[in-house]
């Protein structure tokens, strides 16, 4: 019995839209680094950095590209390790470590968010 | 590619089948032959997403410092504001700018679009799937990769902001 309840072309369209949404919500956040009328390197600064954290907008976006990223890419990851072998064990087992590096990440990420947002 | 019945299960009992050497593994999907032109850009999608993924969970680790306060943040400009950091910068725009434009080009091919029609398969059994908008498509997922990534030079090495 497979893992999760989701059929894998049900898993592969959440795969194409977290990709297509990471695609134009990762384009804003390169235009805070670039396009904010200073340079790259200056955007980087400590007190630039730390006011885009203060933009609740923002926040969401950081949030969002975070959630959106992590699944694309750890499903991604998932994907390869299936094609590289298939049996009931594996999957199950890369399905659960995947899903625990996909959990770990977005709760260091989103720690980081909270805690830049108030300082 | 040997089949065999299961010994712990044989047909008489119902038994399922197992391959014998059915699985290629990682030198299965390393071999270059047998696929042609695509089974490049099929490693370079596997590649750039795990590289990806890799500098993800990189950029959250780095971005984490900024809980420290100025001086960790600092601290890790420090490390990779350099040359060498920029650099690795530029592959990973030149890998996601790929990874972008080919995964768009693999979902509108899943979606049925740009693979032309059915036909007979005639000699010499070119696949019709293969045609030049998918040929096209993985050219110019390289050539936009290879513009963003010169874009990103001028932006980190440059004066342009």
């Amino acid at each position: 019995m497979p893992l999760l309840k989701l059929r894998e072309s049900q898993i592969m369209k959440i795969h194409y839209l977290t990709g297509i949404c990471a695609i134009f919500f990762v384009a804003i956040h390169i235009l805070f680094r670039i396009g904010m009328g200073m340079s790259f390197n200056e955007s980087l600064e400590y007190h630039n950095v730390v006011a885009n954290y203060h933009n609740i907008y923002y926040v969401i976006l950081l949030e969002l590209i975070l959630v959106f990223i992590s699944i694309h890419g750890f499903n991604g990851l998932r994907i390869i390790l299936l094609e590289l072998k298939q049996n009931q064990w594996w999957e199950s087992t890369i399905t659960i470590l995947v899903l625990a590096a996909m959990i770990g990440v977005i709760a260091y990420g989103t720690r980081t968010i909270i805690i830049g947002s108030q300082l | 590619m040997g089949i065999e019945p299961n010994s712990d299960n044989n047909s008489s009992t119902g038994g399922d089948i197992r391959l014998k050497s059915g699985r290629e593994g990682l030198m299965g999907w390393l071999n270059p032959t047998r696929y042609g032109w695509e089974r490049v850009p099929y490693w370079l999608q596997r590649l750039t997403g795990v590289g990806l993924l890799i500098y993800f969970i990189g950029h959250i680790y780095e971005t984490s410092s900024l809980v420290n306060g100025i001086n960790a943040w600092n601290s890790m400009l420090e490390l990779t504001q350099t040359t060498g950091g920029h650099i690795f910068l530029l592959l990973v725009i030149g890998a996601s700018t790929f990874h972008t434009i080919n995964g768009l080009r693999l979902i509108f091919t899943e979606s049925g679009i740009g693979i032309g029609r059915p036909g007979r398969p005639d000699y010499p059994y070119d696949a019709t799937s293969l045609n030049y908008k998918q040929k096209s498509g993985i050219w110019v997922a390289l050539l936009l990769a290879t513009i963003a990534m010169l874009y990103g030079g001028m932006v980190m090495f440059g004066d342009v902001n």
